[in-house]
């Protein structure tokens, strides 16, 4: 791997840190879900610092390239993030689905005792 | 009879619950026995089990979410429900049986006497009762120095939730509370928003029905999380 292309990916793991820690400070990230994000910024960092160790795991996957092999892991990565999202978006439209339903039964209950109240 | 400064102040304890059917007919009775006309609140946390059952058969002053929120969002409802009805002080006990019922004087006390915003009821200052286990406690000695080296302030049982707040801050806590793992980062929430905390010893019991939340792989992934959390929160600031 080329100087130039470790110092590019160097700083842009680290622009991409400062970039995660500034939403999380503005609590326009919740901690939950950034974790996911946050470990795959960690092994990046590792493997874009330690070069010997990304050229040994790459050629271990068949790779030849030691940038190919980041870029496969930054895939993988990328694959589970979205699968988590996937999961957290299925499970609040569950969850959006019964707030909606039982909004609407209280709503027609209290409708009912109103009604009830008129005619008294 | 001399009248006791704050004694006008209103209570409520806030009891939030999940499946635990089990531990809530004797915890509502250890209550009402315990003589102080004190409000409560369950907060059914959406239970799988027959809490609904237990606590209507009761005739228990309940609150059911319709969706599962966890702790940290069981106990805000009940600090929003404090607020909303003009209470002065809410006190949590959970739902498990764990916390006592008969220290809860020891932990109004320094709130009624203004000398504290917020008190927790801490198992390691006299060492009493169940002192949970051996992991356990290295974790909460940790997020305890951990604390202690972002607010300046000495908390020895931080995960406890045995714990009562009052004035503006229950009213800030109503509004601004952590979703998971609350305990910890809710101390250093407060300390950033200037509240004065104190530790009274209290003895806790094992559980006695059901089971915890948080045990094996689930504590690292704890760990991390609140660790995370806590110096994010000190992070955040006001």
């Amino acid at each position: 791997m080329s100087a130039t292309l470790r110092i590019v990916l160097i700083v842009g793991v680290l622009l991409y840190f400062i970039i995660v820690y500034i939403m999380l400070k503005k609590k326009l990230l919740v901690l939950k879900y950034t974790l996911l994000w946050l470990l795959t910024g960690i092994v990046m960092l590792v493997l874009v610092l330690f070069p010997g160790l990304l050229e040994r795991t790459t050629h271990l996957l068949g790779i030849e390239l030691p940038i190919n092999g980041l870029f496969t892991f930054g895939i993988g990565f990328m694959l589970i993030i979205l699968m988590a999202l996937t999961s957290i978006v299925s499970k609040q439209a569950e969850k959006i689905r019964v707030l909606t339903q039982q909004l609407a039964l209280i709503e027609k209950e209290i409708k009912e005792k109103n009604k009830g109240e008129r005619y008294k | 009879m001399t009248e006791k400064k704050g004694a006008s102040m209103r209570t409520l304890i806030v009891i939030p619950a999940y499946n635990e059917a089990a531990n809530l007919e004797k915890l509502i009775d250890d209550i009402v026995n315990y003589g102080e006309n004190i409000d409560y609140i369950i907060i059914n946390d959406c239970s799988t089990d027959d809490s609904l059952e237990v606590l209507n058969r009761c005739g228990a002053n309940y609150i059911n979410l319709p969706v599962n929120l966890g702790i940290g969002g069981a106990v805000q409802t009940g600090y929003r429900y404090a607020v909303c009805k003009r209470y002065d002080i809410a006190v949590q006990i959970d739902g498990d049986g764990q916390h006592d019922v008969s220290y809860l004087r020891d932990i109004l006390a320094p709130l009624e006497k203004e000398e504290a915003d917020i008190v927790i009821g801490s198992r390691f200052l006299n060492k009493k009762g169940f002192q949970s286990t051996f992991t356990r406690r290295i974790g909460i000695s940790f997020l305890s120095g951990l604390i202690r080296i972002l607010t300046g302030i000495r908390i020895y049982d931080v995960t406890s939730g045995y714990r009562a707040v009052s004035g503006k801050y229950l009213a800030l806590y109503a509004e601004h509370y952590p979703t998971d793992y609350p305990e910890p980062e809710a101390i250093v929430k407060a300390v950033t928003w200037g509240a004065c905390i104190k530790e009274v010893p209290v003895a806790m019991k094992a559980r006695e029905k059901g089971h915890s939340s948080i045990s094996g792989m689930s504590s690292v992934y704890y760990m991390i999380k609140v660790t995370l959390a806590v110096i994010l929160c000190k992070l955040q600031g006001k």
